[in-house]
């Protein structure tokens, strides 16, 4: 099974509600227990205004961009991330947007550029998924 | 001695297998917020694809736990992420996480630091390689 997307298409995204709930339930789930995603008093010995989301949740939230268009999960071949900015968590909760653009098809696979933005600030750079294309 | 050049392409033993099993991709496709996605239910079901971070993490302890490098996870960030998917993981897959260092960078008492873990099935299929980035902070001296 393969995608359907098509160069310059724009991936309308999501807007993700992220809770302290949320943080809690992708430590248990990843297994990362790393404390400054849960810990305010961790989070302060390490500088942060409070606990922070962990990039890998941001990078997995991120990719639902492709999957929910092209239905396939399976059909992501590779994905990169670079993490720029952390995600503050306060007991309010925090609400990214995600979206996406797809940038290059070629011998099958699509790129797509995908956008994770907290507010006006940009927390993932040169985020691309490939995926693969009819 | 604290992580150098001299670490590239130093590699630790495979992790024990690791059972993907369909309770566990529900419950972290659901910490994505996406438990309703038909491909992550039933008995053909396939984890979300940055699941492989479940294997690659249980690798990590091995980097962390070398008392030759002296790396501490309180000191490290996470600076940047690739996955390369021979395939998806799927249910019943029995997958174990080999990590390499391929390169370190010191800079001052900073050391940019590229892993790779290789996730195996047992019966050998090579499923994918998950890569970090991570920047080391040495204590202040």
């Amino acid at each position: 099974m393969s995608a359907q997307l098509s160069l310059g298409q724009v991936l309308p995204g999501f807007t993700a509600q992220l809770s302290r709930a949320d943080l809690v339930r992708y430590a248990g789930a990843s297994g990362d227990f790393n404390p400054i995603h849960w810990s305010e008093s961790a989070a302060a010995a390490l500088g942060l205004p409070t606990v922070i989301a962990h990039g890998m949740l941001t990078m997995g939230l991120a990719l639902r961009v492709v999957t929910e268009v092209t239905g396939d999960p399976g059909a992501v071949t590779g994905y990169y991330v670079r993490f720029t900015k952390p995600v503050p968590v306060p007991e309010e909760g925090a609400q990214v947007h995600f979206s996406g653009v797809v940038t290059e098809i070629s011998e099958g696979i699509a790129k797509v550029s995908i956008q994770a933005m907290l507010a006006d600030q940009a927390v993932l750079g040169a985020a691309v998924a490939e995926v693969r294309v009819d | 001695m604290p992580i150098s050049e001299a670490h590239v392409g130093r590699s630790y033993p495979a992790t024990p297998p690791y059972e993907v099993t369909g309770p566990k991709i529900a419950e972290f496709a659901a910490a994505l917020g996406d438990a309703d996605n038909p491909a992550y239910q039933g008995t053909d079901a396939i984890a979300p694809p940055t699941f492989a971070v479940v294997l690659a993490g249980a690798a990590w302890s091995s980097l962390f736990g070398d008392p030759e490098l002296g790396l501490s996870l309180a000191r490290t960030v996470h600076v940047d992420q690739r996955f390369d998917w021979t395939r998806p993981l799927r249910r019943g897959d029995e997958v174990t996480a080999q990590l390499r260092i391929e390169k370190v960078r010191v800079r001052g008492g900073a050391a940019f630091i590229t892993i790779a873990v290789d996730l195996t099935t047992t019966a050998g299929e090579p499923v994918a390689v998950a890569s970090s980035t991570l920047l080391h902070q040495e204590v202040a001296q």
